[in-house]
């Protein structure tokens, strides 16, 4: 680990907040000695993302352990948002594939979870979510395979007719599936005792049922995200990006079209499995209801609004899709509107929200996002080096 | 007929055109060379308003239309044949043809279109043909048929001897040549066969990288060795 | 054989409609190269403003027309103002912006005529013939598309609008220097996908419940019957719209009525890996 010269003699030695041009990409451009706390974030990015992850983790059991139990489901449900909203974001934002059937693949982790729950008690959660991955990651490389073949508006419409026909198998394998009602989900996992009682230690409080299911989804959530920051700036992510800005180049370099398209597919469609595990947990029910197309669109507004391809953005994402929804459905209520009616505001304004953002950023919210980055770390990089 | 001044037109970063002059006058066709890239098909393009440009004037007939909409052109007397020849090739010749007569207004319809046919022999006999079954040739006699129709009074030709034969090359010249000497029709004509245009041209200009680099009479020009090594390629 | 015969019978009929629909989806994107997904919900809010104009009126027909006016209006303003702006972009701008779109009127469906399913009256009786399960209803339908594909022929293929329409979708910047207003072209063609929308969205409210969502299946449905067709052909997309109604009742009544989406997304993977262009297209080589 390296701290470049420079650190000391003219600089400022007093912690400063912001955050110091190169840390992100891990080079060091003139001008970016860091200061104060910053020194301690490591320059690797395995180990700097661990520890992001290690502290969100913190930061999540000191809210959770703050707020009331209606708050803590809330932040039980972001956590089954964050997996699926940053899988979609790997697919479309860096390899530039949309996707609406996200929602229908997040169904089929949920179903799997819930009938592995169903039949076979005392599996331990974590191997029923592996397998739950497994099965959607195998179904991810089936319609993965077809969608390589796709672009733009055929895959849009191919992942549509996807998601809408998928509930159908529900309903069709009544008897197993549950049908339009869905299946309960039992056994859902608990904390150990030893577990309970270590937690009682540390924060003095009980560690009810629903605060165990939150932490373990924020567990399994973080997880996700830590393996995909990672997997993102591997040289899968340059060849994913590569692939989504210019095909021709990505070939000539040698790069196979259809397996890295298949592999984004797959990979996206494993985090969908992890986020549709987890909502089998948290929800306790699974049922077709709970998976029509304006999932797959929430989780597309979802990651338009987070920037797509950040992945800090799809976890803004995820926390729009929880908290502003209430929030705008409770303000309508206020308006007049009735209960019924007020589920519709929010879809109503991400429509909205859809249509404008494509407005006001033509170049496509990628090019726009990455070309306003881009343009502020040159400038920042200009004005470093023209200070000294 | 069409004054074109000082006109300047770019794309982005990249300047095509640099303060480009001439004049078409009535009953004369005046060639416009020069290399690809020398900014040939743009002036066309700008000049019948595909293409806005930065800075310039262009005027028919002493009225301004530097920035008039492209699509009223036709009506103003300007028909403009593009680079590639524009056949629609998914309608039939005659339709072609009627979308060529469609906007000058008039009740002779079926009339005009008699005389393009009496006029070009070959599409008379492929009226309901799928314009895509047309050869090089033929599909230059549907654009050349099919702006006549509009009766202009400048026509703009860009490129049209591109992948034909010379006797075709030919036998399109020497029409526009006649209907020029008979018509008073005025002519823009870009070429890349500066040879063959400077023989039927009255006046040739010569682009390179966006500017005039001459404008002459066009046998002059054609005699002129140093400058024809120079831009013209022969 | 009679539950074969009565099959094909209503295969046929739904077939008709979702040709209808598929042929909205064809004019849109021969006028402008992109596919709407939010042609069914823009249809489904013309079918409520119908429902609504029969339920003050008492009049089915004044309730068809509204739709139909309607439908036209609301093509050519999200054409004018939505859709323009992103014409030319990259092609994803316009399928978020069409889902924008789909997602917008639903929600406002929802919030102007609630989310409550509202039976929609029937053109005709709704009590089938003794011979064969069909309704006068059903007749009505046949009869209302065969009537209105007789119209766009009529119209792209013998009137010199039409044919300024067809120039405008085949050679836009030629189209222009010939004169053609194809800006205002485009806006029509929009604006004639949405009456004929509209025209769809009715048919099948016709004689049964709806809700905001009613027409989401459809787009589905229309927009398969379009890719099979070839995107830019008009008998492709009637040809289609038959063949998913047949393969939706076939399943339905063989299989399993919660199927046949997945029945027609099979058929859209198969066509879209074996024949991407589809069965009638004018393109030489459709890159999807």
């Amino acid at each position: 680990m390296t701290t470049p010269d420079g650190t000391t003699a003219a600089t400022d030695e007093s912690t400063d907040d912001a955050k110091q041009p190169g840390a992100a990409t891990g080079l060091t451009l003139p001008g970016s000695e860091k200061k104060g706390v910053w020194r301690f974030v490591p320059e690797k990015t395995l180990p700097r993302h661990l520890l992001l992850v290690l502290l969100a983790f913190v930061g999540v059991v000191l809210l959770v352990e703050s707020v009331s139990d209606f708050r803590v489901s809330q932040l039980a449900t972001m956590a089954y948002y964050v997996p699926a909203v940053a899988g979609l974001t790997l697919l479309t934002g860096i390899n530039g594939q949309i996707s609406l059937g996200h929602g229908a693949l997040m169904a089929v982790g949920a179903y799997t979870t819930a009938l592995m729950l169903e039949r076979y008690e005392g599996v331990p959660f974590t191997l029923v979510l592996v397998v739950a991955v497994v099965v959607t990651s195998l179904v991810g490389v089936l319609v993965g395979a077809a969608a390589s073949r796709l672009h733009g508006p055929y895959l849009a419409g191919a992942t549509l007719a996807f998601a809408v026909g998928l509930p159908g198998l529900a309903i069709y394998f009544e008897h197993t599936l549950g049908g339009e009602e869905g299946l309960r989900v039992r056994n859902l996992p608990e904390a150990p005792g030893l577990v309970q009682d270590a937690f009682f230690f540390i924060t003095g409080n009980d560690l009810t049922a629903g605060k165990y299911r939150a932490y373990l989804a924020w567990f399994f959530a973080l997880l996700v995200l830590f393996l995909l920051s990672n997997l993102v700036r591997s040289r899968y992510g340059r060849m994913w990006r590569a692939v989504r800005d210019d095909e021709v180049a990505a070939e000539l370099a040698g790069i196979d079209l259809g397996r890295a398209r298949i592999l984004a597919f797959v990979v996206s469609a494993a985090c969908a499995g992890v986020a549709g595990a987890l909502l089998a947990v948290i929800t306790r029910l699974v049922a077709p209801t709970s998976f029509t197309i304006v999932l797959s669109i929430f989780l597309l507004v979802a990651i338009v609004v987070g920037g797509l391809g950040s992945l800090t953005g799809a976890v803004l994402g995820s926390a729009l899709l929880v908290f502003f929804i209430p929030f705008v459905t409770d303000r309508a209520v206020g308006l007049g509107l009735s209960q019924v009616q007020a589920a519709n505001a929010a879809p109503l304004i991400f429509g909205l929200f859809l249509v404008v953002i494509m407005l006001a950023a033509p170049q496509g919210v990628v090019g726009t996002i990455r070309l306003r980055h881009l343009t502020r770390k040159a400038e920042k990089a200009m004005r470093a080096a023209q200070a000294r | 007929m069409l004054e074109v001044k000082d006109l300047t037109a770019t794309y982005g970063p990249v300047t095509a055109l640099d303060g480009v002059s001439l004049s078409v006058p009535q009953g004369r066709i005046t060639a416009v060379l020069g290399a690809n890239g020398a900014g040939k098909t743009t002036l066309l393009r700008t000049i019948s308003g595909l293409v806005r440009p930065k800075s310039g004037s262009i005027a028919l007939e002493g009225q301004d239309i530097t920035r008039t909409p492209v699509e009223t052109m036709v009506r103003r007397g300007m028909a403009h044949v593009p680079e590639g020849r524009g056949v629609i090739a998914e309608l039939t010749v005659e339709e072609n043809l009627r979308l060529g007569r469609m906007f000058r207004g008039g009740k002779d319809e079926a009339q005009d279109l008699e005389e393009v046919y009496r006029l070009f022999p070959p599409l008379d006999s492929r009226r309901k043909r799928s314009a895509h079954t047309l050869s090089g040739g033929e599909r230059q006699m549907l654009v050349v048929g099919r702006a006549l129709l509009s009766k202009p009074k400048v026509l703009l030709l860009d490129e049209p001897s591109l992948g034909l034969a010379p006797l075709v090359v030919a036998q399109i010249f020497s029409l526009v040549r006649e209907l020029v000497d008979t018509t008073g029709l005025a002519v823009l004509l870009v070429e890349q066969n500066a040879k063959s245009a400077l023989s039927i041209a009255d006046t040739g200009v010569v682009l390179n990288l966006g500017k005039v680099v001459a404008t002459d009479d066009a046998q002059r020009l054609a005699q002129d060795e140093q400058l024809r090594h120079a831009y013209l390629g022969f | 054989m009679e539950q074969f015969v009565t099959l094909t019978v209503n295969g046929v009929i739904l077939g008709s409609v979702f040709a209808a629909f598929a042929l909205t989806l064809v004019l849109i994107f021969r006028a402008t190269r992109i596919i709407n997904f939010g042609q069914g919900a823009m249809a489904m809010f013309s079918g409520f403003l119908a429902l609504r104009t029969i339920e003050a009126t008492g009049s089915w027909w004044l309730g068809l027309l509204v739709a139909i006016v309607s439908g036209f209006v609301i093509g050519a303003l999200v054409e004018r103002v939505i859709v323009r702006p992103v014409e030319s972009g990259p092609e994803i701008n316009a399928v978020i912006v069409t889902l924008g779109v789909f997602v917008g009127f639903v929600a406002l469906a929802g919030i102007l005529f609630g989310n409550q399913f509202r039976g929609f009256p029937g053109a005709f009786s709704l009590q089938g013939f003794d011979l064969v399960a069909i309704t006068p209803n059903d007749l009505f339908k046949l009869g209302a598309v065969v009537v209105a594909l007789l119209v766009l022929v009529v119209l792209f293929q013998l009137t010199s609008l039409g044919l300024q329409m067809r120039a405008a979708a085949f050679g836009q910047e030629v189209a222009r220097l010939l004169g053609v207003r194809v800006s205002n072209m485009l806006t029509l063609g929009w604006a004639l996908a949405g009456a004929f929308g509209a025209l769809a969205g009715v048919l099948i409210a016709s004689g049964s419940p709806i809700s905001p969502n009613y027409m989401d299946a459809v787009v589905v449905f229309g927009f398969v019957a379009a890719v099979l067709g070839g995107l830019d052909s008009f008998v492709g997309a009637v040809v289609g719209g038959l063949v998913l109604g047949l393969t939706s009742t076939y399943v339905s009544g063989y299989v399993s009525s919660a199927l046949p989406t997945l029945a027609a997304l099979a058929i859209l993977v198969v066509v879209l890996l074996v024949r991407p262009g589809g069965l009638f297209s004018s393109s030489v080589a459709r890159k999807v």
